[in-house]
């Protein structure tokens, strides 16, 4: 993806509002058994628009089921999987409005990059002239259009398959490990079309095992393991696990803090950490019985902290059992 | 105009890869060897009786059983490589009525099969009626026979490639559709036959004679509604099958 083609792909705030607005994706106690193995299990979340969502998960966790789901693929046992309130095979024109990231290798290995484009614009009644722009705005164009799909590079795949998750130019994108194999102006340009997209008041929804491309790109996040919800809600305030005190009279402060609910650990000699109380809380605490604060914040967790840390015991993240439990 | 788009886009994905072209090759080959047998084959009291009249060249001609198989494994490898390829999904999220997109890869490889088979039918006429002047005989079919010739090609063609779809839709799998129609239209048939010999006149090949107009087992309009019945069985459990399974 060359760095010109984002003003192709950049979609302003105007394009969007002449656009009826953006739906939500709910998921509503969605259950899915495959035999006596529950894939996805009870899990209700809902996805904004004008936000992107990061949807994270172990290995096996079931993101891409729930997905599945929410697309058609896959029936849902129990529950509802819904975008704006209505199921996906109700829309008249599924890829004018959801653009879709799934398989990583979804192409005929014989076949062009513009035929399967072609294919795909074919069968939701899209104007061909649409396939060659969107080749231009992804980088494969000319003569790499035409080579055979088996031929390309990973990030020569994800770009097809960016290209045609856009043909339609879609109000919603759920794309599954779309940074998968590009380089790292292509994962650039990714997160900018991204951003851009949500900031224009579209749906996002993106899975991705790079924790550090979510950190940097999600503002919502959704996590789940073994098909239930771990956590979700913003970024901002998942990274928030604790609160920092600086003061210079740390025994006196920790026993108050402790006697009103709150987890103390003292991390040196004039610092606490302190879990379970908020910021007023321990401001007013430390007020009450008259200590001296030097610093009072938030302390923000790095993203792959927290992952492990919810997926701890997963056993397709032993590793990060193992890790999860040090850094506890 | 959602049919067409939709059709459309399943001819263009049979257009697109080398598949087609492999089964022209085998189609060429067919032709040749029909044209060598005809050249230097003799039967075996060394005449060559079995191109004496036009009953028999037409028989040698007809094209309709060959084009139900062949036809019958391209449907099968159009429609299970979709799965293998996992190119069902960029499909279904385009066209998630998914029966929708089943019935128009039947039309489309409907299309293609009768496309195929009368290109087949056509070159084995064609290296027959190239091998004939080294012979002793002429070309002796009349045009009427030609036209049925061809047309039962076509239409045998159609309802193999769609009989094979609905082995392949349902099967998903490239290798287990081929064998499970190499299975159902070459194994089964001669043991079934052993079986119960009134099944002989019902079996693809002998109606596909009956349509080309060299065999009398059956009347010509039961031929072509069995035939018709061949394909759809399949294409029916195939499509209530896509339906209902989860695209994994």
């Amino acid at each position: 993806m060359s760095a010109t083609s984002l003003s192709v792909f950049d979609v302003t705030a105007a394009d969007r509002s002449r656009r009826i607005p953006s739906p939500v994706l709910e998921f509503d106690r969605v259950t899915k058994r495959y035999g006596r193995t529950t894939v996805v299990d009870d899990l209700s979340f809902t996805v904004q628009p004008g936000r992107v969502t990061g949807f994270l998960g172990p290995n096996g966790s079931g993101k891409s089921t729930t997905i599945k789901i929410l697309l058609g693929l896959a029936g849902a046992d129990k529950g509802r999987a819904t975008i704006g309130g209505r199921y996906y095979q109700e829309f008249k024109d599924p890829t004018g409005t959801v653009g879709v990231i799934l398989e990583p290798n979804a192409f005929h290995p014989g076949r062009s990059g513009r035929n399967h484009l072609r294919i795909v614009a074919d069968a939701a009644g899209i104007a061909p002239s649409r396939v060659d722009d969107m080749l231009d705005d992804v980088g494969l164009s000319g003569s790499a259009a035409d080579r055979r799909v088996g031929a390309y590079s990973l990030g020569m795949r994800q770009r097809l398959s960016l290209a045609a998750a856009l043909l339609g130019d879609p109000p919603v994108l759920v794309l599954d490990e779309p940074a998968n194999g590009l380089d790292p102006q292509g994962i650039h340009t990714l997160r900018d079309l991204l951003r851009a997209r949500a900031a224009g008041g579209d749906t996002v929804l993106v899975s991705s095992h790079i924790l550090a491309e979510m950190e940097l790109l999600a503002d919502d996040l959704v996590v789940i393991d073994k098909g239930r919800l771990i956590a979700s809600g913003p970024m901002a305030e998942l990274q928030q696990v604790a609160n920092v005190v600086r003061t210079p009279d740390p025994a006196t402060l920790q026993r108050a803090l402790e006697s009103s609910g709150g987890m103390v650990q003292r991390a040196d000699d004039e610092t606490l950490i302190v879990r379970g109380l908020s910021l007023d809380d321990i401001g007013d605490q430390a007020f009450d019985h008259q200590v001296r604060v030097h610093e009072l914040s938030p302390k923000v967790g790095s993203l792959e902290e927290l992952f492990l840390s919810w997926t701890a015991g997963s056993p397709s993240n032993e590793e990060g059992y193992e890790k999860a439990k040090v850094l506890s | 105009m959602t049919w067409s788009r939709l059709i459309r886009s399943e001819l263009r994905k049979l257009t697109t890869t080398a598949m087609p072209l492999a089964f022209l090759a085998v189609l060429a080959l067919l032709a040749v060897v029909n044209g060598i047998a005809v050249a230097f084959g003799t039967d075996m009291d060394g005449s060559k009786t079995f191109i004496s009249t036009a009953e028999d060249q037409q028989s040698l001609m007809a094209f309709a059983a060959n084009a139900f198989m062949g036809a019958g494994l391209f449907g099968a490898v159009a429609a299970a490589r979709e799965y293998g390829h996992h190119t069902v999904v960029p499909t279904y999220l385009a066209v998630p009525r998914r029966h929708r997109a089943v019935l128009a890869q039947y039309a489309a490889v409907a299309v293609g099969g009768a496309v195929l088979s009368v290109i087949g039918a056509a070159l084995t006429m064609g290296a027959v009626a190239a091998a004939l002047p080294s012979t002793e005989y002429g070309f002796l079919v009349s045009s009427g026979g030609v036209v049925r010739v061809l047309a039962a090609a076509t239409f045998a063609g159609a309802c193999g490639a769609v009989f094979g779809a609905g082995i392949g839709g349902l099967i998903r799998n490239t290798g287990g559709a081929l064998a499970t129609a190499v299975l159902i239209l070459i194994v089964a048939p001669p043991l079934l036959v052993q079986l119960a010999t009134d099944t002989a006149s019902w079996i693809p090949s002998t109606l596909a004679n009956v349509v080309s107009g060299v065999a009398t087992d059956t009347g010509t309009f039961a031929a072509i509604a069995v035939l018709v019945a061949w394909a759809a069985v399949p294409a029916a459990i195939g499509l209530l099958a896509v339906e209902r399974r989860d695209v994994v």
